[in-house]
């Protein structure tokens, strides 16, 4: 039970990571920090609406969104103003370096993202509020719940957008190997900055149980509950919402026209963009789609594991890799292979920590990941490439 | 080259008598960081295969290392004390002992032996992995490490020594083969040299870290490995089969196809690239003030030796040196800001200097590539030197952005200079020069096609 | 009658559904030049990767010198005796151009890594003899000037010189050439053509050559091999082929 819980957040994870390989052929190393970073701006963000107790003096990070949307409204303007004014009376050699067409338009567009953001916290620090006081949650405090996992997933997606623009996006025609260098950079740099003082910090907070919880059953059971299997609520509404937000990503991919486009780029980036399919913005949703899951996933397991909220240590990050263990097993480029490999991957931990040991659970979870890599390198449901000599 | 070395060989052991301080620990650092960046280089550079999980090679190599000099230790002298000669002193209170030990055979022989299990585990794992490409490769490798930390991490967690006990499951063994013990009986110092070999790898301190190492390791014993790697590698990439590394990594199917033989090769160069990462494992575990901790040598580490080699150039041995040269001592500057401040004056200079230099080509009809980068340099110091202003007036603590300026640099090189400092070449190869002061030509790619 | 050096025999090779080369035969013997051509398409650097060891053949066989080497790798093949050049040039960009060549004289050395690294004197003797006969080699090609340069800086024509002069320091008894006129102007062409002869009179290589420029095919090649969707339509002296009604309306008149 816990592994299908387990698993399909992993799920969640991973689906991130095979978007990304599906689209644009290169393996995004920096997504599982954006799955602790969605743990930890789900955390941010219960304390900025009051929800939640910081234990130790400094800055919460919700003034930070403020003033960035604030920054990114003022920036738009400004750009708005060059992109009329003077734009075209730049000499062409000097253009390439400074923002071009269009760049207005989205900083804008991101602007407005982090203002429905902050609209969220409102609402959610409303709701917060409005719940009558003792112990004990309301419905409140789980609509609350709900809308700072909306917020979450929001900044969380703005977060890879501004990636994916500032760092991905230069490099679309270079070697594949050099993408793959700045994915890393790009994940170092989010984990490291997550530790510093003035963003998170090292220390472990805790995250306020923001979704409805309570021991169901019990399966099984030796002496004082141990080893004993038991369903909780919390599992099920955090599996339940997983399965909704991937069901919700299968119908988009494969029944709307927007997942079409997103499915003929994966095939064939120019013969899609001849097709007048609007590539950068194809590639751009697929990321902060990619975003959007993982924090939640990051979301719910801070619901889940809430005293183990720590900073982007080595144990969130091996998470993550986890997730992508699990979009490689599954078929990588492949949205239900990823599905299905995440919940093989949640299963095979939670029975190794079981009934082996649990500091082996990651040797075993790394053996498959290299079993399926050699024995099938495509995955359960992958294809084939071949280079053309 | 290896003049140079000799040279190197018979002035430092002088320097040895310098003792513990500062420098020498951040040079003995340095040596090792050059050892594992020139390894790396090796695989990711010379043959283009991307492996992430260097780290592991140096895991195993310490460990290996650590497993023979402190067992070995037990059986030979009785105890895991450092015994050996001047060499290896790096504190003060060793004059008066004689310059070479036995103790010191001991330990060259463990490092040795710790890069040959590495070299050993890189054949094994490249011989499967090296088939697949590019991001797949850089997974299977980083899964390979994360095994090995994982796997030592779950031993247990003990380190014999005195007094200390062994499992039982473990006694039974020993029994098995020696019909000795009982399960009644503890191990004492005499009996820790009893217990079989291949029992020692269960007992490295798990999680916890294998405490109690000797510290062997020297300015002397760091600099004679870098010297060695860099000539081998040196020696390597001049070489016939240099060329064939550098032409997998150029085209594969070419290179196949002019008669290399593309998979046998690649492991070769992995388990070359291991074995001298194992060396550096078996000289950092025995450095004084080092911890040998399984956590230490994970991805982590893997990562920070992939920014000396991606910074320096992929398959540039000069430049890997001067990256993890770079690498090493920028954060150890880093902790003590006031004296990065002083730096300003150096960064305008070389910035005013640069762009003097640039102007000169420029006239001449040539490159300004020189002038460019020597501007690009005193930038950096500039940068590095505001940093360290703002850190002190802000009581900022600048070696917690440690990775963070890499991080950024990382990506910074990436979107303005892929190639890192020296790309393929070297600092001496004629190719570069040749470049540098080239005549500009009218065309935007030099050389004009047709 | 002399004794073909490399036979192909009924070789076929399907992807998926698609049959991309079906029961093609070729034989080919010392100092002979010959062409392989076809339209766009028609299976011709398929047939090429399928000899040299890039694919392996469903059914039929390769044999060179008397050895069966189809499913054999391509280092090993290139070692009996075979190289190839290739239709999108690959060189390796960012090495010099004469390690370019000296590369190609890899596979026929006997020291082994070690004898490098410690400088025996096997290393440095065999060092010394691959630097002059690559040097020559390039002499042979007029790049001896450029030796130094990154092959990548070098112009269109003298890159596809350099492939081949790469592909002979393999020291082949067969040299396959795909489509080595490509991108040249009609000048160029007619050195090229005298190129490859006077490498066929010195170095007594058998050549095979891919291309699409009848100028050049019908002037240079002893036979020709015409394909179509995978199969042969024609074989036989330039005159035979050009004649034949088959070949003239796969082409459909291209020059």
């Amino acid at each position: 039970m816990d592994g299908l819980a387990f698993g399909s957040l992993i799920a969640l994870v991973s689906l991130g990571y095979t978007m990304v390989y599906g689209i644009l052929k290169f393996i995004n190393f920096a997504h599982s920090d954006v799955f602790v970073l969605g743990a930890w701006t789900s955390y941010a963000i219960a304390v900025g609406a009051g929800l939640a107790m910081r234990q130790e003096a400094g800055n919460a990070v919700t003034p930070w969104i403020f003033w960035l949307a604030v920054s990114g409204v003022g920036a738009a303007f400004l750009l708005l103003a060059w992109e009329r004014l003077l734009l075209d009376r730049v000499p062409h050699g000097v253009r390439s370096l400074l923002p071009g067409r269009g760049t207005a338009v989205t900083v804008g567009g991101a602007a407005a993202a982090g203002w429905s953001v902050i609209g969220l916290i409102s609402v959610a620090g409303m709701l917060g509020k409005s719940k009558p006081a003792g112990d004990g949650a309301g419905w409140q405090t789980y609509a609350a719940g709900g809308v700072i996992l909306l917020a979450s997933m929001m900044a969380c997606g703005l977060i890879g957008f501004t990636i994916e623009r500032l760092a991905y996006k230069p490099l679309r025609k270079a070697p594949r190997l050099n993408v793959l260098i700045t994915a890393i950079g790009v994940s170092l740099l989010l984990q490291n900055m997550g530790q510093l003082d003035w963003m998170f910090g090292t220390r472990p907070q805790s995250m306020p149980t923001l979704l409805p919880d309570k021991v169901l059953v019990e399966f099984g059971g030796g002496a004082a509950g141990q080893n004993s299997v038991k369903l909780r609520l919390l599992d099920v509404f955090g599996a339940g919402t997983a399965v909704v937000l991937m069901v919700v990503l299968d119908v988009l991919v494969f029944r709307t026209k927007l997942g079409r486009a997103m499915r003929a780029v994966s095939y064939n980036e120019r013969t899609a963009s001849l097709m007048g399919i609007p590539v950068d913005r194809v590639i751009s949703f697929t990321f902060v789609l990619g975003a959007a899951l993982a924090a939640a996933g990051g979301f719910l397991f801070a619901q889940k594991y809430s005293g183990i909220q720590q900073s982007a240590a080595p144990v969130w990050v091996l998470l993550g890799l986890k997730a992508f263990i699990a979009a490689v097993v599954g078929g990588i480029g492949n949205i239900r292979g990823a599905m299905l490999g995440g919940l093989l991957i949640g299963l095979a931990e939670m029975f190794v920590r079981q009934y082996q040991s649990p500091a082996l659970v990651d040797v075993y979870v790394f053996g498959i990941l290299i079993l399926v890599l050699l024995v099938k390198p495509t995955g359960l449901l992958g294809s084939r490439m071949q280079e053309k000599v | 080259m290896a003049v140079a070395v000799l040279a190197q060989l018979v002035v430092f052991p002088w320097l040895v008598g310098q003792g513990l301080n500062f420098e020498a620990k951040l040079s003995v650092d340095i040596a090792i960081s050059i050892v594992l960046a020139v390894s790396l280089t090796m695989v990711n550079g010379f043959t283009g295969q991307f492996s992430i999980g260097h780290a592991a090679f140096m895991a195993v190599g310490a460990y290996t290392s650590a497993c023979v000099v402190y067992y070995g230790s037990h059986r030979i002298y009785g105890n895991p004390e450092m015994l050996g000669g001047m060499l290896s002193a790096m504190k003060e209170g060793r004059s008066g002992a004689p310059w070479f030990t036995g103790a010191d055979l001991l330990f060259a022989g463990a490092v040795l032996s710790g890069g040959v299990v590495a070299a050993g585990c890189g054949y094994l794992v490249g011989l499967p992995s090296l088939r697949l490409k590019g991001d797949y490769l850089a997974i299977v490798t980083l899964g390979f490490g994360e095994i090995v930390r994982a796997l030592v991490q779950s031993q247990t967690s003990e380190v014999l020594s005195e007094g200390s006990s062994v499992t039982e499951d473990h006694l039974k063994t020993i029994t098995a083969w020696q019909g000795k013990l009982t399960t009644d009986d503890y191990l004492t110092a005499a009996n820790v040299a009893e217990v079989p070999w291949y029992l020692w790898p269960k007992y490295v301190g798990g999680a916890l870290g294998f405490a109690g190492l000797p510290s062997y390791n020297s300015l002397f014993w760091a600099v004679l490995a870098a010297g060695a790697t860099l000539v081998v590698a040196y020696r390597i990439k001049t070489s016939t089969y240099g060329r064939a590394f550098l032409s997998i990594r150029e085209d594969e199917i070419a290179a196949e196809a002019m008669g290399v033989n593309t998979t046998a090769y690649k492991v070769k160069a992995f388990a070359i690239a291991a074995f001298f990462a194992g060396i550096a494992g078996g000289l950092f575990c025995h450095t004084i003030g080092v911890q040998l901790n399984p956590g230490e040598l994970g991805f982590q580490k893997s990562f920070d030796i992939i920014i000396m080699v991606v910074l320096g150039g992929m398959g540039s041995i000069s430049g890997a040196a001067i990256a993890a040269a770079l690498v090493t001592w920028i954060p150890e500057k880093l902790r003590k800001p006031e004296e990065l401040q002083g730096m300003w004056v150096a960064g305008v200079t070389l910035i005013v200097l640069g762009i003097v230099i640039g102007v000169i080509l420029h006239a001449a009809g040539r490159n300004r590539a020189l002038g460019k980068g020597i501007a690009v340099i005193g930038g950096v110091a500039l940068g590095l030197s505001g940093l360290a202003q703002l850190a002190i007036k802000y009581e900022v603590d600048l070696s917690r952005y440690r990775m963070v300026l890499f991080a950024l640099a990382l990506i910074a090189m990436m979107l303005l200079r892929p190639q890192g400092l020296l790309g393929l070449r070297e600092l001496w190869d004629r190719s570069l020069w040749l470049e540098l002061f080239a005549r500009r030509s009218t065309d935007a790619k030099g050389g004009g096609r047709s | 009658m002399t004794q073909p050096i490399l036979r192909v025999s009924g070789v076929s090779k399907s992807f998926g559904g698609l049959k991309a080369v079906q029961d093609f035969s070729l034989e080919i013997s010392a100092g002979e030049v010959q062409g392989l051509i076809g339209p766009n398409g028609a299976g011709k650097t398929t047939c090429f990767n399928l000899i040299t060891g890039v694919y392996t053949p469903d059914v039929g066989s390769v044999n060179l010198l008397g050895r069966d080497i189809q499913g054999a790798r391509p280092y090993s093949i290139a070692a009996l005796g075979m190289a190839r050049t290739f239709q999108n040039i690959r060189l390796f960009g960012e090495l010099p151009v004469l390690d370019n060549v000296r590369l190609a004289c890899h596979l026929r050395v006997r020291h082994t890594l070690a004898s490098a690294v410690l400088k025996l004197p096997l290393h440095r003797g065999e060092e010394r003899a691959i630097r002059e006969r690559a040097m020559d080699l390039l002499a042979i090609f007029g790049l001896d000037s450029r030796a130094d340069e990154q092959a990548k800086n070098l112009p269109y024509g003298d890159q596809r010189r350099l492939e081949i002069a790469r592909a002979l320091a393999t020291g082949p008894k067969v040299l396959l050439l795909d489509e080595p006129a490509a991108g040249m102007n009609p000048q160029e062409k007619v050195e090229l053509r005298k190129l490859i002869l006077s490498v066929r009179d010195r170095f007594g290589v058998a050549v095979l050559l891919i291309e699409h420029d009848m100028g050049v095919v019908m002037n240079l090649c002893e036979r020709i091999t015409v394909l179509n969707f995978g199969q042969t339509i024609a074989v036989g002296t330039p005159a035979e082929v050009q004649g034949n009604p088959k070949v003239v309306e796969a082409y459909l008149g291209t020059e």
